[in-house]
């Protein structure tokens, strides 16, 4: 029995562990297997032949049958042994245990934080090598050091199988490990374990030694540390002036290294994204985004490419997201658009979230920055608070005016003149000036300075020590146009023309936008703060950097704690939605990860290729599936059943024939009649709509005209929701003419008159409302008179007819078209002259039109859509034959639906003229988008 | 088996595209009685023709009644009436009833074809037709004509028919592939009843070409009779040799008999086949 047991057991054979050495058993009937696939010829064809009698009693010369060819049978050996390998279940393994059996308990420590993600399959790898590689009855404790919410007991013992299937299932959690508490609960467990195997991720925020020395202190510890190996986690975010910029941490500062940062929207969509390179030795670098505000706005959350895990992603909430800026109104002004105010507002609206109030009220919300345009002196209740939240870090960018140039006050960076300085005009000598290039100092520096923008009018500062110190912008000729003073955290900020175009064409300027929003970039106002409320979790990082719906863990948060959370179990990483928006906490916000720089004594470190591991049962069993796949496929060819070179070559060019008949011009497409069959004519035409035709009782006139029907019908489906079936023909003193909409009447020279009931018919048909089209088909003739038509319809009782006007629906009731051609160009098209007086019926739409152009003929197709018939201008003409054709089913099917003025404003943009009754285009100054490059022109 | 319908019209045309049967009349003629017109002079009931009286004709024979109306001697001559029996027979042999490949007539179906196509011919000319060992009386006509379809497709599974009760002529149509004593030991009470007869032969051109290759398992329709071969092609000669051996054995069987060997194969045009039937049918004697 134990002779058994130790057979079952795992077997090392070299660097591999085979998991089921008993199975190698049956390599012992390969000998047997040899001798029956020798033996065994392949199988024959079965065929009849009734002639077999003419055989009794001929033997065949050589009657050995082909046997199996010699490669057959290595294949198929091959194939075996292959498979008896694999399910061996052979692993490998070259960190398997130095001797066989170990005595004592396991304990398996392993880092399961958001930093282990990166490498998780090598950590679970390393962890199961050191499971496997205990004997079979060695009990496992197994600890995972991040904190969960129900942390398991690490005095609990497991068996090896169990130890493995649990340690495949873990998974990285998106929040840090907490090597303390995990001693702890080991140290409160009093294991006693003969080994100890870390699989840990290698990297310390420093100082939580206690688990590591307590581990060595208390067996044998070995210890696979895969640290990250690109950017670990991003850390930060900032908003810079113009976009937006995240820190990248990664774990060790060796080699230089590229890494590429992806900007993506809530749903994952990659709206743009930034490379950074590691420099040799640092481990720290910024990755800046430069997109629109637009685009900005929907950015959600940045991750790493090409990393996985909770560290590599950093979420992105509302709250840093845009500038608060406070704006004070000066109250209504009579003139919006030539207000100061106006400008500032439409140079920061694209990116800043804009406050607009009483100073008071603004110092209250704590915005990034606050503008104040022309504000000569800042009332002085106000003073006191609005120099306390500059301190605080809040921007104040102060414009002049002529009230700053009357005024003064402390607020105020620099000194400044009593007077304004005017450059240019009637009684200066000097030329307005130009902007100077920006300093490499000054926050503006790399901006475009606009070459023609000139100041003419500007507030003078007084000459001081540090004035070329505190300019941030210049004119050519020297003077400083934005001089700034830091306060504290904050800073003033003073721009020496006006907000408005008064004193300067800076307002009008690209430049202008971007100066302002690095203005701001100076001030950072406090985040306000929401005290009450709770915050709920609404989304959830995984270990891996996925987003999903938070568990059941996942805890609401006193928005009074929200600033100072760190994450955890009770609180993933994640978006949380609270009283003012949705925040979100992050993995790695502010980690300061370092690798773990000194093991103590006697701690073994195993290096990547000890713990590698390799399960090779899949393989191996795949492998014998292949070769067995491979064996079928000769043996059918060996029995001659596999397709013959010849049917092949046969079935070459059936192949080509279907792949060309694919190819060929489609059947001419009708709508599918809804099921007609076994009703009579005049029930299968009130059931689908469709068009008829006068029949001629001339055969070959007949097939043109339902072939052209049928082709004006194909059109209309194409492109219209138009959709009739097969025409009919009809005889007009028998069929129900009621029922079609359009009936087609070819008139062609010298056939005779259409006999009297079949006028009454036509004429009941046009009084009912039918649409009648009559053609002559005689548009070949010079003059192409209707003289005769006027003998042939004698009894049709026709209104006064005439040519269509330019302006008639029938040329925009689908396509715009300002001819009618059929087979033949510039016919003219006569219809009802629904205008004159005693106009009957049909709501001023023609029931009758009648023409020469052979309409038919243009649009007469074959069942394989190819036309039937030349047209006298090639394919363009036919083209517009068949708008005409579809334009005239519109027209027949709408009425004057489309006389309206649907079309017009486009009608009139396309024709020029007539813009009286055209309602005015929908311009709405406010409404255009923001300028953010490019001035006025 | 295709469409009896079918069958019968292809059988039609063939027909229809060949000349009318004119039997030797060299040989001993014995109408039966109520036997048809051969719209010819001869033995008969019926009258035929007067004709100018000569030296040879024997005195006896002057009509005299038509004689007396002129100067002239007139003999009276009747319509040759002869009848004969043609008997069919198709081998209903699983092994008939095969075809090599899909796009051919079934061996059976191309035998059927020939003999309702003569049978057509036959009986349009007033002889008997009839399918040996069907149990009906042979007739002539238009319903013969069905009736010969009918009994060649219905399969008379009683073995070989024993012969009939009066002599006629018979075809049998089969692929003769059993051993020609076999076939000696079946004809030879046929051939006692009947002084004339065909041996209609029809092959499939697998049968004569024997396109086999490599390890082939051969296996004869109807008959648990198989063979392995490992190499079928180093057969093809013996198999030819053999196929020869037989045809050859049939045409002495037929000699012995005095019979006919009619080989046909069902590739071939089925007209052809016809023609060779008509025309060895044709060397055995009518009436004159």
């Amino acid at each position: 029995m134990n002779g058994l047991a130790a057979l079952l057991n795992p077997v090392n054979v070299g660097p591999f562990v085979l998991g089921a050495p008993l199975a190698l058993a049956a390599l012992v009937a390969l000998p047997i297997l040899w001798f029956i696939l020798r033996a065994t010829p392949p199988a024959p064809r079965n065929v009849e032949l009734p002639s077999l009698r003419l055989l009794d009693g001929v033997e065949p010369r050589e009657e050995t049958p082909d046997r199996t060819p010699w490669w057959v049978l290595l294949l198929r050996i091959l194939a075996v042994v292959t498979a008896i390998f694999g399910l061996a279940q052979p692993v490998y393994a070259p960190a398997g245990p130095e001797d066989g059996a170990e005595t004592g308990t396991l304990l398996v420590v392993i880092d399961d934080g958001w930093a282990a993600a990166p490498r998780w399959s090598d950590l679970q790898n390393a962890a199961t090598a050191a499971i496997e590689a205990a004997g079979r009855d060695t009990p496992v404790h197994l600890v995972f050091t991040a904190p969960r919410d129900r942390a398991e007991d690490p005095a609990e013992r497991f068996n090896r199988q169990d130890t493995a299937r649990r340690v495949d299932a873990a998974k990285p959690v998106s929040w840090a490990i907490d090597r303390t508490a995990a001693w702890e609960r080991i140290a409160a467990a009093d294991l006693r374990p003969a080994r100890i195997f870390y699989a840990a991720h290698g990297l310390t925020p420093g100082g939580d030694r206690a688990l590591i020395e307590g581990l060595a202190e208390l067996a044998p510890l070995d210890v696979f540390a895969a640290m990250p190996r690109g950017a670990l986690a991003l850390t930060a975010i900032a908003s810079q002036g113009d976009g937006v910029g995240v820190t990248l941490l990664r774990a060790e500062g060796g080699g230089a290294q590229e890494v590429a940062v992806s900007a993506l929207t809530l749903d994952g969509a990659a709206l743009s994204t930034a490379r950074a390179q590691f420099l040799d030795g640092e481990t720290e670098v910024r990755a800046a985004f430069d997109l629109p505000g637009a685009a900005l706005s929907r950015v959600s959350r940045f991750t790493v490419a090409g990393a996985q895990g909770a560290g590599t992603t950093w979420l992105w909430d509302n709250s840093d997201r845009t500038r608060r800026v406070g704006l004070v109104s000066a109250g209504q002004s009579a003139q919006p658009l030539l207000s100061d105010v106006h400008y500032v507002r439409r140079a920061l609206e694209p990116f800043a979230t804009l406050i607009e109030g009483g100073l008071a009220d603004l110092i209250l919300q704590r915005p990034d920055a606050i503008i104040l345009t022309d504000v000569g002196t800042v009332p002085a209740p106000d003073v006191a608070a609005l120099v306390e939240w500059i301190e605080a870090g809040g921007a104040l960018i102060r414009f002049a005016g002529p009230r700053l140039a009357a005024q003064d006050d402390t607020l105020l960076p620099v000194d400044l003149r009593r007077a304004s300085r005017a450059i240019g005009g009637a009684l200066a000598w000097d030329e307005p000036q130009a902007m100077a290039p920006f300093d490499e100092t000054s926050p503006f520096t790399g901006l475009p300075v606009p070459a023609d923008v000139r100041v003419k009018q500007q507030v003078l500062a007084e000459p001081a020590a540090d004035l070329q110190a505190r300019t941030w912008a210049r004119l050519a000729d020297g003077s400083p146009v934005v001089t700034a003073d830091r306060r504290g955290a904050g800073a003033v900020i003073l721009f020496h023309v006006t907000a408005g175009p008064d004193w300067s064409d800076l307002p009008f300027s690209a430049t202008y936008a971007q100066m302002l929003r690095r203005a701001i970039a100076a001030g950072r106002g406090d985040i306000a703060e929401d005290r009450d409320g709770t915050f709920v979790p609404q989304l959830v990082l995984d270990g891996f950097g996925r987003l999903e719906a938070p568990g059941s863990t996942a805890a609401p948060l006193a928005a009074s704690e929200f600033a100072a959370v760190m994450p955890g179990p009770d609180h993933p990483p994640g978006f949380y939605r609270g009283p003012s928006g949705t925040r979100a906490i992050n993995a790695a916000a502010g980690t300061t990860y370092a690798p773990i720089a000194a093991w103590p004594e006697g701690v073994t470190l195993l290096g990547d290729a000890q713990t590698r591991r390799l399960d090779l049962t899949g393989w191996l069993l795949a492998a014998a599936l292949g070769l067995i796949a491979i064996d079928l496929i000769t043996a059918l060819a060996l029995s001659g059943r596999l397709l013959r070179p010849r049917a092949a070559a046969a079935a070459v060019p059936v192949l080509l024939g279907a792949a060309f008949v694919i190819q060929l011009p489609a059947e001419a497409q009708l709508r599918t009649p809804i099921g007609e069959d076994g009703l009579s004519k005049a029930e299968a035409a009130a059931l689908n709509m469709r068009f008829g035709y006068i029949e001629t009782r001339q055969s070959d006139l007949d097939e043109r005209l339902a072939a052209g029907l049928l082709g004006l019908s194909d059109t209309l489906y194409l492109y219209t929701s138009v959709e009739p079936v097969r025409p009919h023909g009809l005889d007009p003193e028998t069929d129900a003419l009621e029922l079609y909409p359009l009936i087609y009447f070819a008139i062609p020279d010298g056939v005779a008159p259409p006999s009297e009931a079949a006028i009454a018919a036509l004429n009941r048909y046009l009084q009912s409302g039918g649409a009648l089209v009559i053609d002559t088909l005689g548009g070949a003739d010079a003059e192409g008179g209707l003289g005769e038509l006027t003998d042939i319809l004698a009894g049709l009782d026709a209104p006064p007819l005439v040519p269509v006007p330019s302006d008639h629906v029938l040329t925009r009731s689908f396509y715009l078209i300002d001819s009618f051609p059929g087979r033949f160009e510039r016919r003219r098209l006569w219809i009802e002259n629904t205008e004159a007086e005693g106009a009957r019926i049909g709501d001023g739409v023609s029931r009758l039109f009648i023409g020469d152009a052979d309409w038919i003929g243009a649009w007469a197709i074959d069942e394989r859509r190819r036309p039937m018939y030349s047209v006298d201008g090639g394919d363009t003409q036919r083209e517009y034959a068949r708008r005409f054709g579809v334009n005239l089913a519109m027209y027949v099917l709408t009425g004057n639906y489309k006389a309206d003025q649907v079309h017009l404003p486009a009608l009139l943009e396309r024709l020029g003229e007539g813009g009286d009754e055209a309602p005015k285009p929908d311009f709405d100054l406010d409404a255009l988008p923001g300028l953010q490059d490019g001035g006025p022109r | 088996m295709t469409d009896l319908a079918a069958l019968r019209s292809e059988a039609e045309i063939i027909a229809s595209s060949l000349p009318a049967l004119g039997f030797k009349s060299t040989e001993s003629q014995a109408p039966h009685v109520g036997s048809a017109g051969r719209r010819k002079a001869g033995t008969g009931e019926h009258f035929w023709q007067y004709r100018r009286y000569a030296k040879e004709d024997d005195a006896g024979r002057v009509d005299w009644r038509r004689s007396a109306r002129g100067d002239e001697l007139y003999v009276r001559e009747t319509e040759l009436e002869t009848a004969r029996t043609a008997l069919f027979w198709c081998d209903p042999h699983p092994g008939f009833d095969w075809r090599g490949a899909a796009d051919r007539r079934t061996k059976a179906d191309e035998a059927r074809i020939l003999m309702m196509a003569l049978g057509t011919l036959l009986s349009r000319d007033g002889d008997r037709i009839g399918v040996l060992g069907s149990g009906r009386t042979p007739a002539f006509g238009k319903k013969a004509v069905d009736r010969l379809a009918e009994d060649l497709a219905t399969d008379q599974s009683g073995g070989f028919p024993s012969p009939p009760r009066g002599a006629a002529l018979a075809v049998i149509a089969s692929d003769f592939y059993d051993p020609v004593a076999e076939w000696e030991a079946r004809l030879t009470p046929l051939a006692y009843a009947c002084k004339e007869g065909v041996l209609l032969a029809v092959s499939d051109p697998i049968e004569i070409e024997f396109p086999f290759e490599g390890r082939v398992r051969l296996n004869r329709p109807g008959e648990a009779l198989r063979r392995l071969l490992g190499r079928a092609e180093t057969l093809k000669g013996a198999y030819k040799r053999k196929f020869e051996e037989n045809r050859e054995g049939l045409q002495a069987l037929a000699d012995r008999l005095g019979w006919r060997l009619v080989q046909h194969t069902s590739g071939d045009v089925s007209l052809q086949g016809a023609s060779k039937l008509k025309a060895a049918m044709e060397t055995f004697g009518g009436k004159a």
